[in-house]
């Protein structure tokens, strides 16, 4: 018995060995706080800050909030105790979020805004592609694809919203009209697929399409949205092309519809090199070191930090992804994370 | 008040949601641009099939005098199993058969299964261990949803096999077939519930259960059954989910159960139990599909139309209020 136990405490420690290897733990551990996984982009943020943050020799922890601010907020409150290296946030909502990012950087733990950029307080770094910055590219596709469908820019284009209480969709929205504003030919109908559920989408292309069957373009704030709209396409005897599709975030399903023929635009978050920019200057944020504004090259993207009223933010800038380029690997969607391993800033 | 206008009224009473449908169908058709056309009304109706198919199965245990939660996650639980072995992007495997409209069957006999398996657990966990209904399917909506969620990793699988997809796509009188599927679950369902002895004996459960105990009704066996339907028949809604949006996503049919919950009681069940007929329920899905066509089209401001959504459930839960109280006093 006495033998059996000792070898099973040798098994343990083997175990608990390998979930926590030594090399990943060698500076501390972050805590990532993700908004949601009921979405690809999130999902594939998890495994890219993982990936890079174990290469510079951080552990990362995750916490999902579901979508609830308040759920955020309690944890954010809870990681605050447990002093963490630093703490990453891609904030469920971007005002409501700032109280804790101000108590958590009152605590001495460095805070990094992830993806989704509070500017209302101090953060110690911000890595974004933009979220109004989407919203001009795809003003700039649609642009493009008008032109080329309708020998100006003119038409109508179907924009189908996430949910109208996240901001992140809000954000894109305002972008994209920014930009749209200048073509007064242009008609924008703007929907929102409550809860960013995908089959609240396919109704609202099936009602419109109905509505105004000269609808040139349905632009998604999401890929997933962008799946059940193709659906709703193929129904009415649609086929790829008659009507152009477009969204918004760069996911695997997007680059499946674009070889398909279905989807002409996907805007691409870069979702790779935003996390490998959280991960390059990792050391200075949790050193309290500052960070240098300039050029710095993320996964051969150029990227530019800057010194903004809320901190050092680094924007890296989104690509527009086309039947051309669909194949390129650096695309996140194409799901083949960089071989090369990221390196501190010095 | 004369017996024949007396009989008219309950006439309407007793189909007074239909005449809400019809009502509203007429407001929007004169004051929406585009609203009037066939295609539209084809629209409302194929909008319901999946919404519909669901409300069945949470109506029958609320009949029975409890309910089901878990139809939501379900429904999810089994489009992801479904979409997850057949199709071909994403999270898919893409699993092919021969011949190729085996996918048909297999994928629905998944799905089912997925759904026999969680409608049993309820029900064994209600009807055997006497745990609360709402706790028990409560637990279940979440934890079925966290499975989704853990089994396809927030990722989606796309593409469903061409044999499923003709399902959406194939269209005879103006519908696709999924829409017929639905009305064949309303018609068989309706059947059941007037015209059969378990039908009976579930009213009976749900109007009285230790007294429906007391007749030599087999409460346990009929309550077990009806979990175990209310299940298979959420998993049929979710199986049509995935064939309507061609996959599915870790989020896919979220919020629907709310929704459900508004059609069953716009259809006239009552939350008490033992009060109420499927075609009601119907009628409740058709309407909340028409009210969200109209704002469909209205071109209302994004952040207003859960508000008008929501005003709009409650002015037709209203009008159901006030068919309760005539008929009190009619009696």
């Amino acid at each position: 018995m006495k033998y059996m136990l000792q070898w099973g405490m040798v098994l343990l420690a083997g175990a608990a060995g390998m979930v926590n290897p030594a090399y990943s733990q060698e500076k501390g551990t972050v805590y990532y706080m993700v908004p949601t996984l009921l979405d690809e982009f999130q999902t594939g943020s998890v495994s890219a800050l993982e990936m890079f943050l174990e290469q510079v020799g951080y552990e990362m922890t995750t916490l999902n909030a579901d979508n609830k601010t308040d759920l955020q907020q309690s944890q954010m409150n809870d990681v605050i105790t447990l002093a963490p290296k630093a703490i990453i946030l891609a904030a469920v909502d971007f005002n409501a979020l700032a109280p804790s990012v101000e108590a958590a950087r009152a605590a001495g733990i460095p805070v990094i805004e992830f993806d989704r950029q509070i500017s209302s307080t101090m953060s110690d770094f911000t890595s974004v592609a933009g979220t109004v910055e989407i919203g001009y590219v795809a003003a700039e596709q649609v642009e493009r694809l008008l032109t080329e469908k309708n020998g100006a820019v003119k038409g109508k284009v179907l924009q189908v919203l996430g949910d109208p209480g996240d901001p992140y969709t809000l954000d894109i929205q305002m972008g994209f009209e920014e930009k749209m504003a200048a073509f007064p030919d242009v008609i924008i109908i703007s929907q929102p697929a409550m809860m960013w559920e995908a089959s609240n989408a396919g109704t609202i292309v099936s009602d419109q399409l109905l509505a105004n069957p000269d609808i040139d373009i349905v632009f998604s704030h999401a890929a997933h949205l962008s799946v059940a709209a193709v659906a709703s396409l193929e129904s009415a005897g649609k086929q790829p092309g008659d009507v152009y599709v477009m969204s918004s975030n760069g996911a695997p399903v997007a680059l499946q519809m674009i070889r398909d023929g279905w989807m002409q635009v996907e805007v691409e978050q870069p979702l790779y090199a935003q996390a490998a920019a959280v991960a390059m200057f990792m050391d200075k944020i949790v050193a309290k070191q500052p960070i240098e504004p300039g050029e710095y090259d993320v996964l051969g993207l150029k990227s530019v930090v800057t010194n903004e009223e809320w901190g050092p933010t680094i924007k890296i800038p989104g690509a527009a992804i086309t039947a051309d380029n669909v194949g390129d690997a650096a695309f996140w969607g194409n799901l083949q994370p960089p071989t090369e391993a990221v390196t501190p800033v010095p | 008040m004369t017996p024949q206008s007396r009989r008219v009224l309950e006439v309407v009473l007793d189909n007074l949601v239909w005449f809400m449908l019809l009502a509203v169908l007429a407001i929007f058709s004169a004051t929406i641009p585009n609203y009037f056309q066939p295609g539209i009304f084809a629209n409302i109706i194929e909008q319901s099939t999946v919404l519909g198919v669901m409300s069945i199965g949470l109506a029958l245990v609320i009949i029975a005098g409890h309910m089901d939660l878990s139809v939501e996650s379900v429904a999810a639980l089994s489009a992801m199993a479904a979409s997850m072995v057949f199709a071909s992007s994403g999270i898919g495997m893409g699993v092919e058969l021969t011949p190729g409209w085996l996918v048909v069957p297999a994928s629905l006999a998944l799905s089912l299964a997925v759904g026999a398996a969680v409608g049993l657990l309820n029900g064994y966990l209600v009807v055997k261990i006497k745990m609360n209904a709402f706790i028990v399917t409560l637990s279940s909506f979440i934890w079925v949803r966290g499975l989704v969620v853990a089994l396809s990793g927030g990722r989606s699988a796309q593409n469903l096999a061409d044999e499923l997809r003709w399902l959406a796509i194939q269209r005879f009188l103006g519908l696709p077939l999924t829409a017929y599927i639905a009305i064949a679950c309303f018609v068989g369902f309706s059947f059941m519930m007037a015209k059969t002895r378990y039908g009976r004996h579930l009213l009976m459960i749900g109007g009285n259960e230790a007294a429906a105990f007391r007749a030599g009704i087999k409460v346990d066996k009929v309550l077990m059954i009806a979990f175990l339907l209310s299940g298979m028949v959420a998993a049929l809604a979710g199986w049509l989910l995935a064939i309507r949006t061609s996959g599915a996503t870790a989020n896919l049919g979220t919020g629907m159960l709310f929704n459900a919950f508004a059609a069953v009681v716009i259809g006239g069940i009552s939350l008490k139990g033992g009060v109420g007929a499927l075609p009601g329920v119907y009628a409740g899905v058709l309407l909340l599909s028409a009210i969200n066509t109209a704002i469909n089209l209205m071109g209302l401001p994004a952040h207003f139309t859960q508000v008008i959504h929501g005003l709009l459930v409650l002015a037709a839960v209203l009008l159901d209020t006030l068919k309760q109280s005539i008929r009190k006093k009619l009696a």
